[in-house]
């Protein structure tokens, strides 16, 4: 099973500038979705989605032009299905640009369950043999 | 004779409507009896064993486990034995599915975005 997101794109524009539409509510906006952010660790902030619905977030790290991450989780406050993980942002100069690498991960209720993925085949063909013996 | 059957309908009376894979793991009994699970089938007994909890309450856990599709139940003997289900799973993957496909929509609306700003 998948744990986490990752993703990995390349502008030509220089760090600062990728920067500045990770970081910038109003150009976050263009391409993301309106929020409170600020680059400071600790500012709780939202996101609110097309639905008026919130991912509510809460920076982790800055890093400026360089790393960015914060948690994100949906509206406890409202859902009936609450997931938290962190979303983090790498920002590396190369030649001609910048490679922009997300990663959206942490998935923390179940991450201690997605590292049993190779169990299953084990388990039907155990479930087979159990199947197998006679009743008692 | 063995045969898996439908369990709980009536030795269970609270109410378990039907809730979603994150709701079924959002809770830290449920998440240990998927681990458990994970390393080998049980039977409810068994199950029980590992809690502090009533016999009731672990059947009830084990129902919505169940109906949310993160394990099956077969009756083996007098036994009732868990074994995981992969449909539970696939409904947690489907989620990160989500995420996946939503961060490549944003992120290559910011790469077009940028790419008219170096035109202009």
């Amino acid at each position: 099973m998948q744990k986490e997101i990752k993703h990995t794109f390349y502008f030509t524009q220089n760090p600062k500038e990728i920067w500045d539409y990770l970081t910038k509510p109003e150009l976050m906006e263009l391409w993301l979705m309106p929020s409170d952010f600020q680059p400071v660790p600790g500012h709780h902030f939202r996101f609110t989605n097309p639905n008026n619905s919130f991912v509510v977030c809460e920076v982790l790290e800055v890093k400026p032009f360089t790393d960015l991450s914060y948690v994100w989780k949906n509206d406890w406050a409202v859902t009936k299905t609450p997931y938290t993980s962190k979303v983090s942002w790498t920002l590396t100069p190369i030649e001609g640009g910048t490679e922009l690498l997300l990663i959206h991960s942490g998935f923390e209720m179940f991450k201690d369950l997605t590292a049993h993925n190779n169990g299953w085949m084990f388990l039907c063909n155990k479930l087979g043999s159990l199947l197998k013996e006679p009743a008692k | 004779m063995q045969q898996i059957r439908e369990p709980f309908k009536r030795t269970c009376k609270m109410t378990t409507h039907s809730l979603d894979a994150f709701q079924v793991i959002a809770d830290q009994s449920r998440r240990q009896m998927l681990m458990m699970l994970s390393k080998d089938s049980m039977t409810i007994n068994a199950i029980a064993e590992n809690f502090d909890m009533s016999r009731p309450a672990v059947s009830k856990h084990v129902k919505i486990l169940y109906n949310a599709g993160f394990i099956s139940i077969t009756d083996i003997g007098r036994e009732r034995h868990c074994v995981l289900n992969q449909d539970g799973f696939d409904e947690l993957q489907n989620f990160i599915n989500y995420f996946d496909k939503f961060w490549a929509n944003k992120l290559g609306k910011l790469q077009s975005l940028l790419n008219n700003k170096l035109k202009n």
